[in-house]
């Protein structure tokens, strides 16, 4: 270690110039910070970038949360809109052009400043910067365009930045924009054209689904380039063009966003749209929001029991299955069975409709059927796989390794041996599962766990229309 | 028994292990221990490390070598790791020394590290995750402060050792800007001049006065984010068990928008 007095490292530092501050700005912020909240997507995930040394920031593809807001939801970007003196008039946003609320619009240099100096406070990860449509959708693309023009080429920013696509703009400018983002995304809003055209008149699925196809080919054809020029230039071709780290298009790949329980959509018509995206449209992230009521408009539902926390909480279970465990939607919904079981996760309702499969020998299962036990994550299932080479498993060892027991039990043996003597039967696990308080969902804990207890002597795990009825 | 007790630091264990190979009293007679305080057992002789940076270095540069980068970085995170952790089955310098006694019995050395069944690997395991976890926080959590000349000083109080971790993030992140990170818990820092590489420096003598004399916006930029932060959230949403599960309170004290709320 090398000593030196801490100190006079503080007294010897340099000054550097005070920048300017307005006053405005303040206002400004609490303003357009609070209409851009409903947009929940804040990862700053995807993409590993070391600073090249002359500039500010880099990223690191696990992301990075850099606080946590009074709702529990992570901060990681500081998530504002460009405007929200938006010229369309979606009902379910309180940002439309018919509310009665203040209006602000910031310039491409003060989105600059408060980025860099957030940033070099590691209040934040990066910039999310998205808008309502002001003057018009090329007027406005363009404005975000020129801010992270700035960001980039004079404030020489390398941090995390995620940018929304307008819906109607010219492809050029979103091209351009690409360029200069890590993230882009273009908000669905809604899960079917129908609901769209009721509640989004100014939208279409034709001005959202367009761009998110002309960003899926660009990211495509990116890749493609870069691949062949590494190639070439790995064999020594000489190449005149210098490809640096901002000829990436978008490279943390694109996401959107539904609205959940704003339209009368199922939870299979919504997962469905959403498999959709995925297969098709090589979305990275499909994001639900628990539709909140701003507006009071007559053609919204009121929602009394508030936000639908829990139906949304299902949802991302839901979607990581599709994403990480190797599950399609037809296996966990289906047209007679149409919504998300509220009181077991998706993973554990489909084993206990799946027994035939179970158990599972831990010692020796592949890794797609370890993935498929209701307690054993992806991490706790490729552990198992590397672990065992060494020695046989046993049920300490699980724990040791992350997995949930209390969960898993019923599902497992270690050499052929169960953990508790159990029976392999859909009622008995359920009703053992369910007799555990923690493992009933917190929202249901807190607020209905009385009614839970009402429903003791029904069979759950039939027909799962009983509880679903129960959903506000 | 023969008991080697080093200085809680990777230079410390590094040094002892070096001892402990040295002293061909055979493996199964010797254990690692960081514990000065432990209760003497009879019919042990206990052997005192002096710390010694050469010792340590060629331990270093034999394990990273030998059993590669992953390997290295591993045990070197546990030895960053705060070992007084109760529910800990194994003394965290003897982790890993059994650890590395076994990587050398092996024919696949790298490989040691998936025997989470053996108790030293499970320890190693547990301590490396929980330096790892807490260093990942502390990349968020941490805030800048600006000071009068310029300076971004940021205060932590980390039970595991994660100034290397941080320092490495933070001199990539922000290579023109001079910083320093003061790590009360271990009294130590490190200094990043605009340009140049960290240097890790004693801070036991620190002047904390200094470190509270603002410059002219620092104040200002803390409103505008306490601005964000409050308006940012959902109030239909509210849920303060899942904000201090995501953000353990032990952290507010040293952030800007968490401080006033504890
Ligand atoms: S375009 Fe629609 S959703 Fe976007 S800000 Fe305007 S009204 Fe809101």
């Amino acid at each position: 270690m090398i000593t030196k007095s801490a100190t006079t490292f503080i007294t010897t530092s340099a000054t550097s110039p005070a920048l300017h501050f307005s006053k405005d700005l303040m206002e400004k912020l609490a303003i357009l910070s609070d209409a851009a909240k409903y947009d929940v997507a804040c990862t700053s995930s995807g993409v590993n970038r070391k600073g090249d040394g002359n500039g500010m920031g880099n990223s690191l593809a696990c992301g990075i949360c850099h606080s946590f807001s009074a709702d529990g939801r992570c901060i990681s970007l500081l998530k504002i809109l460009y405007t929200n003196e938006c010229i369309f008039n979606c009902s379910y946003c309180q940002n439309n052009c018919e509310s009665d609320i203040p209006r602000a619009t910031f310039t491409p240099e003060e989105v600059c400043t408060l980025t860099m100096e957030f940033y070099r406070r590691n209040y934040i990860e990066g910039l999310f910067l998205s808008s309502g449509i002001i003057v018009s959708p090329n007027y406005t693309m363009d404005l975000i365009y020129q801010t992270l023009y700035r960001l980039r080429n004079v404030y020489h920013f390398q941090g995390y930045i995620h940018v929304k696509a307008i819906p109607g703009a010219d492809p050029l400018l979103i091209e351009k924009a690409g360029f200069l983002a890590d993230r882009m995304s273009i908000n669905l809003e809604l899960p079917t054209a129908d609901a769209l055209r009721k509640l989004a008149p100014c939208k279409s699925r034709h001005t959202i689904l367009k761009p998110m196809r002309q960003i899926q080919n660009s990211i495509i054809q990116n890749k493609n380039e870069l691949s062949l020029y590494q190639n070439t230039s790995r064999k020594g071709t000489n190449n005149r063009f210098s490809l640096t780290e901002q000829s990436r298009f978008v490279p943390a790949g694109q996401s959107t966003q539904m609205i959940i329980g704003a339209t009368p959509e199922n939870d299979f018509q919504i997962m469905s749209v959403a498999e959709g995206l995925y297969q098709n449209f090589s979305l990275k992230r499909v994001f639900y929001s628990a539709f909140v009521n701003t507006t009071h408009n007559t053609n919204l539902p009121v929602l009394s029991g508030g936000p639908p926390l829990l139906r949304e909480h299902r949802l991302y279970q839901a979607d990581w299955l599709l994403r990480y465990y190797h599950f399609t939607i037809s296996e966990l919904l289906s047209e007679d069975r149409p919504n998300f079981n509220i009181y077991l996760d998706p993973k554990c309702d489909w084993a206990l409709r799946h027994l035939e499969y179970f158990p599972v020998e831990i010692n020796r299962a592949d890794y797609k059927t370890l993935l498929r036990v209701p307690g054993i994550g992806a991490k706790s299932a490729s552990r198992i796989v590397k672990a065992r080479r060494g020695s046989r498993l046993d049920f300490p060892d699980l724990k040791k390794i992350g997995v949930v027991l209390k969960r898993a039990l019923y599902f497992i043996t270690c050499s052929g041996k169960m953990m508790y003597p159990t029976r392999l039967d859909e009622d008995y696990i359920c009703r053992n599962l369910l007799s555990d308080y923690t493992q009933i969902p917190r929202e249901l804990r807190e607020e209905g766990y009385r009614q839970l207890s009402l429903f003791d002597d029904v069979n759950f795990g039939g027909d799962s229309n009983v509880y679903l009825s129960m959903r506000g | 028994m023969y008991i080697f007790q080093c200085e809680d630091s990777i230079d410390g264990i590094f040094t002892g292990i070096y001892d402990a190979f040295a002293s061909h009293y055979g493996h199964k007679n010797i254990r690692l221990s960081t514990n000065s305080h432990e209760d003497m057992c009879l019919f042990s002789e206990y052997i005192s490390v002096r710390t010694d940076i050469d010792k340590s270095q060629k331990v270093g540069r034999t394990l990273f070598k030998r059993f590669g980068i992953d390997f290295y970085e591993t045990i070197c995170k546990c030895a960053l790791a705060d070992g007084s952790f109760k529910k800990l089955s194994m003394d965290k310098a003897n982790a890993i020394y059994q650890t590395i006694v076994m990587a050398f019995a092996l024919p696949e050395a790298e490989k040691v590290l998936n025997f989470l069944g053996e108790p030293c690997i499970a320890c190693l395991f547990e301590l490396c995750r929980q330096t790892n976890n807490e260093g990942h926080h502390y990349l968020g959590f941490l805030r800048f402060f600006e000071l009068e000349n310029g300076l971004l000083f940021a205060k932590i109080a980390p039970k595991n050792n994660v100034l290397p971790i941080l320092a490495e993030h933070f001199t990539n992140r922000l290579p023109l800007e001079n910083f320093m990170i003061y790590d009360e818990t271990h009294k130590l820092a490190i200094i990043h001049k605009a340009g140049k590489d960290y240097l890790t420096v004693d801070a036991s003598e620190l002047d904390l006065t200094l470190t509270r004399q603002y410059s002219a916006n620092e104040e200002n930029y803390q409103k505008l984010f306490k601005t964000f932060f409050h308006s940012i959230a959902i109030e239909a949403r509210k849920n303060p068990k899942l904000q201090s599960q995501n953000i353990p309170k032990r952290f507010w004290a040293n952030t800007v928008e968490l401080a006033d709320c504890q």
